[in-house]
């Protein structure tokens, strides 16, 4: 079980590719990366799943602290390329809802 | 110090047995030996001094060149003296931690607690058991003075102790309100209100809470695993449609209410996500496989059914419970 | 040999020159192997913690004669930045899980007494003292 994250600042856009598994070995490690990037004003942070396994309720909570921290920076927070399995956790959630979410 | 000199002898006496005969016998018993050393607490730089000491009196002539080869392997082994300390006081401080949450695990069982209702034509059975000792799914029953009951089942994210903190907040928040006389929606938004207030930015709980009265279940769920009703008629099983946010995101959240009519021989079946999380290898579960296992038992009494449930899903070879697991099932009779 | 003596820590080498005064001053009071082992462990430790983090230290040792016993006592001294938390230091797996050595509380084990006192910013001084024990002469 293991999550690489990879970093790549331009201007006033992080991208953010995952790559692995976000549960509650990996989530610590994901939450002090994420977190201080939304926590720069009118930043947008993409964040790429495109090689995310699998997600459990303890990922969810990291990007619901990234959310939190959006709206208190004035930042912007996109999730692209969930796979279907990560996609139903944010929809039985209601998260999709409110979150910026583009789907495969 | 002391201890080591009683033992000094037997040592002496082993070890010349041994260059001797090189005889099995003599180091099973210096492994005994080695045993007693241990729980006399003396460590690895001691002994090697005791070999030294025998050498000499064995061997009064021994070249000092050997003794130089003991004394620097004594050297080296003094951290490895010191990691053997730490280790046992660490032992020790686990040992302590454990029964301090033991002692909190029986805390939240008593906190937990919740009796059965007795309602007439509903066969009721639950089964809640933690990954861990602590619990983080939350469930309760409460009954009303019409006769409606009113069930509550959370799950609070993550495991283990800030989980049970949190359902503590969540269980004394509910008991502050008139929980008989609101509509499942309305306990559902006042709840997100004290949880958004309350917890940390990256926790959440999931919450469905139903009403039943009558034939009549009414429910709202806040970003809940989707309950599932049994038809008899058509022998199907269908999701529980709701739609709603998870707890503690966002101030202002109201929550829609949905009805299902239950006749005789219809089920609810309402679950945390650890009953369909669970992995087993590198295989997720399928609610399928879940269905399958309730059908197989349906006959038999709810609490019977949700027993079953959770003996096949521990009884797999390669599974290991990872989640907090709880499952209700109300079966209309 | 003097009864007393100081080694200024400056470079690794100072290191190994101080055990090496440590282990006479052990030697001359007819310490046992393993506890002059342990003094030069214990050396090795707080001299490594001058090295690593003050800008200058030095340790110094002194035999004490009391009534009816009689011990080595060490005294590192630093110029340096102190430890923050010295209560978190001397907990155990503090400084062992991130490879750092026996760490404070190894050498409160190897020792008889130990006393450390730090101030942020100035510096931190750690005196150790290791007492002679009668069963060590029998060996």
């Amino acid at each position: 079980m293991n999550l690489s994250i990879d970093v790549l600042e331009k201007d006033n856009c992080s991208t953010v590719r995952l790559s692995g598994e976000i549960d509650v070995y990996t989530a610590n490690k994901l939450k002090t990366r994420l977190i201080p990037l939304t926590e720069r004003e009118g930043t947008v942070v993409e964040v790429d799943f495109s090689q995310v396994r699998y997600m459990d309720s303890t990922g969810l909570g990291v990007f619901i602290g990234a959310l939190k921290s959006t709206k208190k920076h004035s930042s912007h927070l996109k999730l692209t390329h969930l796979n279907r399995r990560v996609l139903r956790l944010f929809k039985i959630t209601g998260l999709n809802e409110i979150m910026d979410i583009e789907e495969r | 110090m002391k201890a080591i000199m009683l033992d000094k002898e037997t040592y002496k006496q082993l070890l010349n047995q041994y260059i001797s005969t090189q005889d099995e016998g003599a180091l099973y018993r210096a492994e005994r030996l080695t045993r007693n050393f241990i729980k006399k607490n003396i460590l690895p730089e001691e002994i090697i001094d005791l070999h030294i000491q025998v050498l000499r009196e064995t061997y009064p002539t021994i070249y000092e060149e050997m003794v130089y080869m003991c004394q620097f392997l004594l050297e080296t082994m003094i951290s490895y003296g010191l990691a053997i300390q730490e280790n046992e006081t660490l032992r020790e401080k686990q040992l302590a931690m454990r029964t301090e949450i033991s002692l909190a695990a029986n805390i939240q069982k008593t906190l937990l607690s919740s009796t059965l209702p007795e309602v007439d034509g509903l066969d009721i059975g639950v089964i809640s058991v933690p990954a861990k000792q602590m619990n983080g799914d939350y469930y309760h029953f409460v009954t009303g003075k019409d006769g409606s009951i009113g069930i509550a089942l959370a799950d609070i994210i993550g495991k283990g102790i800030p989980a049970a903190l949190c359902m503590s907040m969540i269980k004394y928040a509910m008991e502050s309100f008139p929980e008989q006389l609101m509509n499942p929606n309305d306990i559902l938004r006042r709840l997100n209100h004290v949880v958004e207030l309350n917890v940390d930015s990256s926790m959440f709980i999931t919450m469905i809470y139903a009403k039943y009265k009558n034939g009549l279940l009414t429910y709202a769920s806040a970003g809940h695993e989707p309950g599932i009703y049994y038809c008899k008629e058509t022998d199907t099983f269908y999701n529980l449609k709701a739609k709603g946010l998870v707890l503690g995101v966002s101030t202002d959240v109201s929550y829609s209410q949905y009805e299902q009519e239950l006749k005789a021989g219809d089920m609810i079946i309402l679950l945390t996500d650890g009953v369909t999380e669970y992995r087993n290898g590198d295989q997720f579960a399928k609610r399928g496989e879940l269905l399958r296992i309730i059908r197989q038992s349906m006959k038999l009494k709810a609490q019977d059914i949700v027993e079953n449930v959770y003996q096949h899903f521990n009884s797999l070879s390669e599974y290991y419970q990872q989640d907090d697991f709880t499952l209700i099932i109300l079966k209309k009779y | 040999m003097d009864s007393q003596s100081c080694v200024s820590i400056q470079l690794e080498r100072d290191i190994i020159y101080a055990r090496q005064i440590g282990r006479q001053f052990a030697e001359q009071l007819q310490f046992g192997l393993v506890e002059i082992a342990r003094i030069a462990a214990t050396i090795s430790e707080i001299a490594n913690n001058i090295f690593l983090y003050a800008e200058k230290g030095q340790i110094c040792f002194q035999i004490m004669e009391g009534t009816g016993q009689k011990g080595l006592r060490i005294i590192a001294s630093d110029v340096g930045p102190g430890i923050k938390n010295i209560e978190k230091a001397m907990e155990d797996g503090y400084s062992t899980s991130e490879g750092l050595g026996a760490g404070l509380p190894g050498i409160k084990r190897m020792m008889d007494e130990f006393e450390i006192t730090s101030i942020v910013g100035e510096g931190t001084r750690i005196k150790v003292i290791k007492w002679v024990r009668s069963c060590d002469n029998e060996g």
